[in-house]
């Protein structure tokens, strides 16, 4: 009597590995489907970044109920009026800090934790800061049940970047808006970059990157609208 | 009894429909944001077409049955006004999903079916009410329009004393009243009687404990600042100006394009947010604080690189960033002007520490328009500055696209450098986008201005880029070479770039780059003249002609003809220069154009083919043409208006009053037009708003200068007459077009009614493209249009029949 029920559980068990095998085949397509159409595309041309962007799976950094959706062009809401960004501005950021294995990364603003994956997956050494608690906290189980080990995350206000963990060969800064903490610039190499995307959680992102160079001197560029370029002929 | 009963239940429908348009367009731009409360509002107003639609085809014998339905209506309009709130509550619509999230759609539908309920019950009533009231078409149409006025009235006046939430209980009280005087003036049975009463126990008890909360979405910046760690409330305030929330949260910083070389500390700062937005910062930033230091930092400082500024004029000084600014530089007086008064009287209550008396002595407060105030300061400044407002995102997003905004405008910048003293200096910073838009505009604006005040000089302009932000300043006698030096050098310490001062050459390599030096090729243009500043205009991306007073949107910048290059772009690739305001304009439009076409022209193409009460083209057409023609000469009118009042509320509040009085008004009196010159009565009005498209926009500019009052009593003076000839063409039009033919009146009720739903978002483009000039134009069409159906070949029948069934609505016709 009792070896049905424990068949049928083996049976739903194979059926539910399936399933799984299933799905991770089809994200596998989708996702590889992203970078060539609204990555590579789209001008991000960085061997590193774009094979990061293959293998990490976008959609374990989603809610549960916008898996199907995790990769479209567009962010997702991810709680406390957060986003995981569009497919195309993470990879974009992740190229233009030049990103190689053992560079030291920090990250200000952890969100789903999927840009510090990137990162990681490129070989990184990534700490990330994140001011909301419950999203520093579920980004940080994340990471270490998907086996990114080379990440360290903290709940802490991003404006004090981490000092004991400084200087920085790159930050990205995914909290800004109108302001750029000091206290990161100080965090910075010589030689380092940072990468900032300003404006809406949806639709618009002015991406400036800031260089500093051997001196210390710093600069900074408009970055986005280089691939909007063509588009302008068309609102003339 | 019915006679006195139906006028009372119809102002009292009308009062709690209007009521709840307006408090839901608040409760709307507190939770999401102003173009989704007019997308979902607008469409749901459609509802009110709807009623006649279904009046129309209910036809035979159901026209008898128009007492009791009367009295159904007036309660199930009650009935809905509490629950259309209550249910639309617990849907987990989030609109920013809509362009990816399929499942988001069937919510907005549910969400303008339940908005639609009220206003569909309401209108349905009033419909009844004409259809029983053949011979007192006046009585009846001046009840609904004071209704609405007094809706209005109520609206405004319920938000001083009571939170939105609450506030948005109110209509269905005012309408369950409504609804008991309809139940008793039709003498029907107590059970009849008794339940009409149950709406107005459960109206009150909601309005005790209303059922709904206000959720803000979390993409504003209030919830996200409010779940900072250790964040909490300080101040809340209502009114009808906006819901203000004042934050204190140690992780809270604001200060617009800092300069990257600073390495000084903040002060603690308290967020201010009105309706959820973040409108600004108060610190502690006096001078004995450390934290004064980051001033100098700021790009607003650069007017005091050019040295010292006595007498500062600050428009837009909420939060008080600017005043400290200007006393940190040394500013012997401070006049700082502010609209929103929660805001300024919070700016002063929480700046701690409180500054000394001394310092205190040297701000003036004024709580205002700052345009009416320029318009009647004597006093003359040696800077006037004006800072970025809102938040960046904001500004990048496009949500302020469709605001009028009378700060920005050639004009406006005209009435600033009037005010300045010999060699005074005129700031203005605006955030960045990129490519350039709103920076470029300042710059030929500005240019623009100084060149009205003197023709022949060179424009004295320098402007000054930072990673975020863009400085213009304006000196119309012109920069000394230590003053450029002065610029010079305190730019480069803070990294911030000058890209144009008179004689600069193409600039140097850039602290911060841009892929064009857009802003020196547009002061280059704008120095240049009239003619190359038109040039450089025309071939910019972007439309970043000089906003003026007829056309005051500063902040739009995507030409209509460039919506099909977004539509046949990539995917995502139109995002960063989506301006939402305009989307959501068009978005209303089309739906409403399409619902239109479903919900009245196909079911009267349909009915067309019965026999009895078949509308004809030229009734369509006619209700069709005076529901466009009102709604875009009332809008066309309360935005120039609006400039003379010199506030969107109270300008707004007169303006409308006005307009639904007067119009009401001109309703009664049309009993005594004789139907056979019925058509002079729309060519009078087409002839007015020629008038005022020439005329009105001088005269607000010739009264700007004087007191309030003596502003709003010409500005009814000179509504009145043409709200009152705007009054009668609705009635005129069914006593000629429909006789007493109760389908008829339905369908011209219908017609009216989606015309003036589709008119809001259209007459909203056409001033958005056009200006308000061009808009006065446009509702002079089409009342001549409107002259010319009624007035040709009118069936002689008709022509000589006396008042018969009347239907309007508050703003139709």
């Amino acid at each position: 009597m009792r070896i049905l029920p424990a068949l049928a559980l083996v049976a739903g068990a194979a059926d539910g590995q399936d399933l799984q095998h299933a799905a991770d085949a089809r994200y596998r397509a989708q996702r590889l489907a992203m970078v060539e159409q609204q990555i590579a595309a789209h001008g991000v041309r960085d061997p590193a970044t774009l094979s990061a962007m293959r293998t990490v799976p976008r959609h374990a950094f989603v809610p549960a109920e916008q898996r199907d959706r995790a990769y479209g062009d567009h962010p997702l809401p991810i709680g406390f009026g957060q986003t995981i960004s569009q497919p195309y501005i993470v990879a974009y950021m992740t190229e233009t800090i030049r990103p190689k294995a053992g560079m030291r990364v920090l990250e200000v603003g952890t969100g789903s934790g999927y840009q510090a994956a990137i990162l990681a997956a490129i070989g990184c050494e990534v700490y990330t800061v994140e001011i909301f608690e419950a999203l520093a906290t579920s980004a940080r189980e994340r990471l270490e049940q998907l086996g990114f080990g080379n990440v360290t995350v903290r709940h802490a206000d991003g404006y004090d970047g981490w000092a004991a963990a400084a200087p920085f060969d790159a930050i990205l800064v995914t909290a800004a808006a109108g302001f750029i903490p000091p206290v990161l610039l100080r965090q910075l190499k010589p030689g380092g970059r940072m990468v900032i995307p300003v404006g809406s959680v949806y639709g618009v992102q002015n991406l400036i990157l800031v260089e500093q160079d051997a001196a210390g001197d710093l600069r900074t560029r408009n970055l986005l609208p280089v691939r909007f370029v063509p588009m302008l002929s068309g609102l003339r | 009894m019915a006679r006195v009963a139906r006028p009372l239940a119809v102002m009292l429908l009308s009062a709690g429909t209007v009521a709840y348009e307006i408090l839901l367009a608040r409760v709307f731009a507190i939770e999401y944001f102003h173009h989704f409360a007019y997308m979902a509002i607008g469409i749901a107003m459609l509802g009110s077409g709807v009623s006649g639609t279904a009046w129309a085809l209910a036809g035979g014998m159901r026209y008898r049955r128009a007492a009791p339905w009367f009295v159904w209506a007036s309660t199930l309009t009650a009935v809905t006004l509490t629950l259309s709130p209550t249910l639309v509550h617990l849907i987990a619509l989030d609109p920013t999903q809509l362009a990816w999230d399929l499942a988001q759609w069937p919510r907005l539908a549910l969400v303008y079916l339940l908005l639609a309920l009220p206003f569909s019950a309401g209108a349905f009533a009033v419909v009844l009410a004409l259809t029983l009231e053949p011979d007192h078409l006046g009585r009846i149409y001046g009840a609904s329009f004071l209704g609405a006025g007094l809706g209005a009235a109520l609206a405004l006046g319920i938000l001083w004393v009571a939170s939105p939430a609450r506030a948005l209980a109110l209509p269905a009280v005012v309408a369950s009243a409504g609804g008991v005087v309809a139940a008793h003036g039709a003498v029907q049975s107590w059970r009849t009687v008794s339940l009409a009463w149950l709406p107005v126990l459960v109206a009150v008890a909601v309005f005790q404990r209303p059922l709904w909360r206000i959720a803000v979405t979390p993409y504003k910046g209030l919830p996200q600042v409010e779940a900072y760690p250790a964040a909490r409330r300080t101040a809340e305030r209502a009114s009808p100006e906006g819901w203000v929330v004042a934050v204190a949260a140690p992780a809270f910083r604001f200060a617009p394009g800092l300069s990257l070389a600073f390495r000084g500390q903040f002060s603690s700062q308290t967020a201010l947010f009105v309706d959820g937005q973040i409108a600004g910062a108060v610190a502690s930033w006096d001078s004995g604080a450390t934290g004064v230091e980051v001033l100098d930092w700021l790009p607003s400082a650069a007017p005091y690189a050019l040295g010292s500024q006595r007498r500062v004029l600050i428009i837009g000084a909420g939060g008080g960033t600017e005043v400290s600014n200007a006393l940190a530089h040394g500013a012997r007086s401070v006049t700082a002007v502010e609209l929103h008064p929660d805001i300024a009287r919070l700016t002063e209550e929480l700046a701690r520490p409180v500054p000394p008396p001394a310092v205190r002595s040297r701000v003036q407060w004024i709580v205002g328009d700052a345009r009416s105030y320029v318009a009647r300061a004597g006093e003359q400044f040696d800077l006037v500055t004006l800072g970025p407002a809102g938040g960046f995102g904001a500004s990048v997003a496009g949500i302020h696209s469709l605001n009028e905004d009378f700060l920005h405008t050639v004009e406006a910048y005209a009435a600033y450098l009037d005010r300045l003293s010999e060699g005074g200096v005129l700031a203005i910073t605006r955030w960045l986008t990129v490519p350039p838009r709103e920076n470029v505009r300042v710059i030929l604006t500005a240019a623009e201005a100084l060149r009205r005040r003197q023709p022949d000089a060179p424009p004295g302009l320098a402007v000054v880029r930072t990673w975020a932000t863009g400085t213009v300043l304006v000196k119309p006698a012109g920069f000394t070479v230590a003053e450029i030096e002065g610029l010079r050098t305190w730019a480069t310490r803070c990294r911030f770039d000058v890209d144009w001062f008179p004689g600069t050459g193409r600039p140097a390599p850039a602290f911060n780059q841009l892929d064009e030096p857009t802003l020196f090729l547009a002061a280059a243009a704008a120095a240049a003249g009239r003619a190359a500043a038109a040039r450089f205009a025309s071939t910019y991306p972007f439309d970043v002609r000089p906003a003026d007073d007829a056309r005051p949107y500063p902040h739009h910048f995507v030409r209509t003809r460039s919506l099909g290059a977004f539509v046949t772009s990539d995917r995502g690739s139109w995002l960063p220069f989506v301006e939402w305001g305009s989307v959501a304009l068009l978005a209303t439009l089309c739906q409403s154009v399409v619902l239109a076409g479903l919900l009245l022209l196909v079911p009267a193409a349909l009915r067309s083919r019965a026999p009895g009460g078949r509308p004809t083209l030229r009734l369509i057409g006619y209700f069709t043409a005076i529901g466009l023609g009102y709604l875009t000469a009332e809008i066309a009118a309360i935005q120039q208006l609006g400039l003379l009042l010199g506030h969107p509320i109270y300008g707004v509040a007169v303006a409308l009053a006005a307009f639904l009085v007067a119009s009401g008004a001109g309703s009664v009196w049309s009993d005594r037009v004789r139907p056979a010159r019925g058509w002079r009565v729309p060519a009078t009005v087409a002839v007015m708003l020629l008038i005022c498209s020439a005329f009105l926009l001088h005269l607000v500019h010739l009264l700007q200068p004087s007191p309030w009052m003596a502003r709003a009593a010409v500005a009814v003076l000179a509504l009145v007459p043409l709200a009152f000839t705007m009054g009668p063409p609705f009635p005129i039009g069914l006593r000629l077009l429909a006789g007493g033919d109760p389908p008829l009146v339905a369908w011209a009720w219908a017609a009216n009614g989606f015309a003036s739903v589709i008119a809001a978002p259209l007459a909203a483009l056409v001033a958005l493209e056009a200006g308000s000039r061009a808009l006065f134009l446009v509702g002079a069409v089409a009342y001549a249009g409107s002259a010319a159906l009624v007035g040709w070949g009118v069936p002689a029948g008709r022509s000589g029949a006396s008042p018969a069934l009347g239907v309007e609505q508050p703003r139709g016709g």
